[in-house]
């Protein structure tokens, strides 16, 4: 990992600097998210970046129903299913693209870009159309699906712009010293593969679980509402008041699985270079 | 094209309704009380408002078992609301029954045919005692499309300390609020200045108050006369005469009323909602807290202040419209408006519970828990001699189109040259009104 | 895994592009192989939009107002031509390209160099990996209020901070410069992700033998690691150029489009979702994908065979 040279306190102190700078870039705006949500109503608007007066009372209410609850294990339900299905498509058609020759290749590539391409906005529509008619409309297979589909350009991209750049030889260089296929397979092509495969988890993930215009258009109850849409549904004191202060609660509330996610993934991504395979 | 547009709006026979009523009125004498379970479900469709679960289950005992009234909440945004109920009505969903429209969708729903036409008795029921505005603005062409739910409308709002007595007229309140900030006091004038529906609603006011018209009556063409092109004046007046917050342009309802709450403003244009929040957030000050009609365009002509708030309409691909136009009547009568105005804010249509003094348990004392029309509305009088005379915004089904125009032109108010400005809205708007054309 | 050996030595064998006439045994596998592995993605992908962009697009060629259903007619181009020769479309046209180039720029720059810290640090790794992602993670609306709110004066405390006694979202440039703020921050941590993958492809020992060789920093840059990253990049680049085409959700919170700041979404969802005019606004989303398309092709021109599918593998 390390290039050149042994690691002096001082190489480690820089880092130390540069990790702080993105530490505040990333944070500091997330933290005034975070801060809105522990104001109390009276003094959301007075400009502090740190609440002058500290509130539990915005995180009360968003679990005082059960509607933010349900949005939110729908929300991570619809985001594992959709995440986990479109990455295994996205790396079977990925591998084909970038490793075997077969018609129609080019084909596939050009209309995953369209897809990925068309403004949403005008499929909402005829998709609802379409969900109602086979009563897909406000269930979970009903977000699942779109999600897939907007999904899978990404990952195809993603997966076999890696996948091109694993060497494969390796491979054959493990079975001739003896692997089994299977452990040629595991310890070689996997780790090389797990960058891709979890870089496009989280992004995949991450799309699912933002997502705003399927989630308002394609649900109608809390059967399969996710947070981003169940979040114009909380109230304010009235109907000109933004729900400010609860909005930024639920919030940072959803961000927390994002993280446990990132946090779990993020890992794999150095895996693939570490493991030593490189250097066959 | 006007003609084809009336001739597809009266495709649909007006007498069915009332018929189906009428046998419902028969019917629901004899079922009453037949024990629940009919499995009947009303889909009321409306915009989230906190305690209207409870007027909807008010509703569903009031069936007494006949049917289950269901509130399907729609999002925040109205434009969300819209959206949703329009993809339903035009993918022709039958689950629809019961249609929450704002004031400013009643006309599109109707010439669209998503909305029933109300007619015989069910029409006598929805307009007994309703305000003249609020009643016009559920009205198409003569014809009833909605009952109305509650209302809104603006009013000035000042603080006595700064001005004692408030300003009659614009230009009153214009120097007012000149003197107040050479004096060094807070001065502006705060209203919604945005690029969106609140800045049409100034507008509105201005043109209607002006004696002006933006859009003829029957909404198939562009007028903008000289009241209209006055009120582009005094909109540009305002904005220019250095008493107007510095994000005028970015303001809407609740960046208003935060700007007069943390003391900037002299003025506050605004709706009743900013009392409650007054009252809540800076009780100190609250006995100073006033409020008055709209300020006049010409002394001595009372200001014609466009009003806002809900309709509620039976959707026209209802199967159960019978049912819905009893739950429709019965989610905004008299006990249900006066319990939505105490607990949620809206202030209602019918005339008379403005003088209405039992609090929302009359068995109890008033109190904070127990409210009544006068603890809760301290301004009703204001309110009701606002909507006596109020101005509704043009009617028109392309209503959506014309206010992106209108909006899109106005903003930023600063920069309104009123001659030109007319001309353009003349150009657009005309465009607009027949869905030609790009809309910005 | 006989699979990959088919595989690996069919493309040994010099795949020619036209292998007309007969195929050995190991080819036509490989066709099959690779047709069932991109049969279901291909499936879903059709399946679920194909009615739907067909279905836009032949609105684009119709009036039709949902208002007005009985003068619905096919116009030919019609719409096009409105659209074309339409003032506030070219605004919005200009505003949103303005947008696109600038924020990914920004975006690459400050991604590759997210990217190098969250691969080379040698402190809190794991931290500032997780940590540098959470702006991508934020719900955008959310992030775009919380910006508003920041930004406005007295209710925020970068606007306080920066410019008291001035609205800067109420003027052209600033407002601009905060949108554009508002994207970076929250896609930047995207390209981020995406580079710092194509990093953990280049080999350590090509990295050390350069330095050895006496390449300076910079070289081993731009002469190892980014041709490693090629595919990377143009993936990253890619979509993040799409998706900033698209821009709605940042505008629209942060000044619903005034000051001339609206985009071509906004303008499509302002005539089709709520002006209901489905003629225009589909219109107005077939040309969004038409220069979509075009930025699309340019990039996969200039990457030339980095591109995926392309044929000679993009091996180094």
């Amino acid at each position: 990992m390390v290039m050149g040279g042994a690691v002096t306190s001082g190489r480690k102190l820089r880092w130390g600097l540069v990790d702080i700078l993105v530490l505040v870039f990333a944070l500091v705006p997330v933290l005034w998210v975070v801060s809105l949500s522990f104001k109390t109503k009276e003094t959301l608007d007075d400009g502090n970046f740190i609440p002058s007066e500290w509130t539990w009372q915005n995180y009360a209410d968003i679990f005082e129903t059960t509607e933010f609850i349900r949005a939110l294990v729908n929300s991570i339900g619809i985001a594992i299913i959709a995440t986990v299905i479109a990455v295994v498509l996205g790396t079977m058609a990925a591998y084909a693209i970038a490793r075997l020759d077969f018609p129609g290749k080019q084909l596939l590539v050009g209309m995953s870009l369209l897809i990925a391409m068309f403004p949403q906005v005008s499929l909402v529509t005829p998709l609802f159309n379409i969900e109602r008619e086979l009563g897909l409309f406000d269930t979970w297979p009903g977000l699942i699906l779109p999600y897939i589909t907007f999904a899978l350009p990404l990952s195809i991209y993603t997966l076999s712009a890696f996948f091109r750049e694993i060497p494969w030889e390796l491979e054959k260089a493990a079975k001739m010293d003896g692997a089994t296929p299977a452990q040629a397979f595991r310890k070689v092509i996997a780790p090389l593969a797990a960058p891709g495969v979890f870089t496009t988890a989280i992004l995949v993930f991450i799309f699912c679980w933002n997502d705003f215009l399927f989630a308002i258009s394609l649900t109608s109850t809390e059967a399969s509402r996710t947070v981003p849409a169940a979040l114009s549904f909380f109230t304010g004191s009235s109907q000109f008041e933004d729900p400010t202060g609860t909005i930024s609660a639920a919030a940072v509330v959803i961000t927390v699985p994002i993280i446990l996610f990132v946090l779990l993934f993020q890992r794999r991504i150095v895996a693939g270079l570490t493991s030593g395979a490189v250097k066959g | 094209m006007g003609k084809r547009m009336s001739a597809s709006r009266s495709g649909r026979s007006p007498g069915r309704a009332a018929a189906l009523l009428g046998a419902t009125a028969l019917t629901a004498g004899l079922l009453a009380g037949c024990g629940s379970g009919s499995g009947l479900k009303i889909n009321v469709y409306y915009a989230p408002e906190d305690n209207f679960q409870s007027v909807v289950d008010d509703c569903t005992k009031a069936s007494g078992g006949r049917y289950e009234v269901v509130y399907n909440k729609l999002p925040r945004p109205a434009d969300g609301q819209r959206e949703q109920m329009v993809r339903r009505l035009a993918a022709g969903d039958d689950s629809l029954d019961v249609l929450g429209l704002d004031v400013t969708w009643v006309s599109e729903f109707a010439e669209a045919g998503w909305a029933d036409e109300w007619t015989g008795a069910a029409k006598a029921e929805a307009t007994a005692g309703v305000l003249p505005g609020p009643l016009e603005t559920a009205t198409w062409n003569g014809k009833l499309y909605a009952a109305t739910k509650n209302t809104n409308v603006q009013l000035l709002w000042y603080d006595d300390r700064l001005t004692p007595t408030p300003p009659k007229t614009w230009d009153e309140m214009i120097q007012q609020a000149q003197a107040l900030k050479a004096q060094g006091k807070p001065a502006n004038v705060v209203f919604t200045g945005a690029q969106y529906e609140g800045l049409v609603v100034i507008y509105n006011t201005l043109v209607e108050s002006a004696g002006g018209k933006i859009l003829s009556d029957d909404g198939k063409s562009v007028v903008m006369d000289a009241g209209a092109v006055k009120a582009l004046e005094m909109l540009k007046k305002v904005a220019t005469a250095g008493i107007t917050d510095p994000s005028l342009t970015n303001s809407k309802e609740d960046e208003v009323r935060q700007s007069f709450q943390r003391g900037n403003a002299a003025f506050e244009l605004n709706w009743p909602f900013v009392y409650a929040s007054y009252a809540k957030e800076k009780k100190d000050a609250l006995q100073h807290f006033k409020w008055t009609t709209y300020p006049e365009f010409e002394a001595g002509k009372p200001a014609k202040t466009t009003i806002g708030g809900y309709n509620l309409a039976v959707s026209s691909t209802s199967k159960h419209k019978a049912e819905a136009y009893e739950v429709a009547l019965c989610l905004r009568n008299e006990k249900n408006q006066k319990f939505s105005a105490l607990k949620d804010g809206v202030p209602p249509t019918l005339e008379s519970l403005y003088t209405d003094t039992a609090p929302l348990d009359p068995t109890a004392a008033v109190g904070a828990d127990n409210p009544s029309m006068d603890t809760t509305y301290p301004m009703r009088e204001t309110i009701l001699d606002a909507l006596k005379d109020a101005a509704v915004r043009p009617l028109t089904p392309a209503y959506q189109n014309a206010s992106t125009v209108l909006s899109k032109v106005l903003s930023p108010p600063s920069e309104i040259d009123p001659r030109k400005t007319a001309e353009k809205l003349r150009e657009q708007l005309a465009d607009a009104l027949q869905s030609k054309g790009v809309i910005p | 895994m006989t699979v990959q050996e088919t595989a690996s030595s069919a493309t040994k064998s010099g795949t020619g592009k036209k292998p007309k006439p007969v195929l050995s045994e190991g080819k036509k596998a490989e066709r099959r192989l690779g047709l069932w592995l991109c049969a279901p993605a291909a499936f879903v992908m059709i399946a679920v939009t194909g009615y739907p962009i067909i279905y836009s697009i032949w609105l684009s060629l119709q009036r039709y107002d949902l208002r007005f259903p009985a003068q619905q007619e096919f116009v030919g181009l019609d719409n096009y031509i409105a659209v074309l020769s339409n003032g506030y479309w070219w605004t919005a046209f200009g505003t949103t390209m303005g947008l696109t180039i600038v924020s990914v720029v920004i975006e690459f720059v400050l991604g590759m160099g997210l990217a190098l810290i969250m691969h080379r640090t040698l402190v809190g790794r794991g931290l500032v990996r997780t940590v540098a992602l959470i702006p991508y993670g934020i719900v955008t609306v959310v992030a775009a209020f919380s910006w508003y709110y920041a930004w406005t004066p007295d209710t925020g405390y970068l606007a306080n901070l920066f410019f008291p006694d001035t609205a800067p979202l109420t003027e052209y440039w600033p407002s601009l410069a905060i949108i554009v703020l508002a994207e970076v921050w929250k896609t930047t941590p995207f390209m981020a992700l995406l580079l710092m993958a194509g990093l953990a492809l280049v080999p350590d020992d090509l990295l050390k033998a350069a330095a050895m060789d006496g390449a300076t920093a910079w070289q081993r840059f731009t002469k190892v690691m980014l041709p490693v990253m090629k595919p990377a990049i143009l993936v990253a680049l890619l979509f993040r150029t799409l998706d900033a085409f698209r821009i709605f959700d940042n505008i629209f919170v942060l000044t619903n489009g005034a000051q001339d700041t609206s985009s071509v979404s906004m303008q499509t969802y302002n005539n089709l979702v709520k002006g209901l005019n489905l003629g225009i606004g589909s219109t107005m989303a077939v040309l969004i994908f038409i220069t979509v398309a075009i930025i699309a092709f340019l990039f996969i021109k200039v990457f030339g065979t980095a591109a995926p599918g392309s044929d000679n593998g993009g091996k180094r």
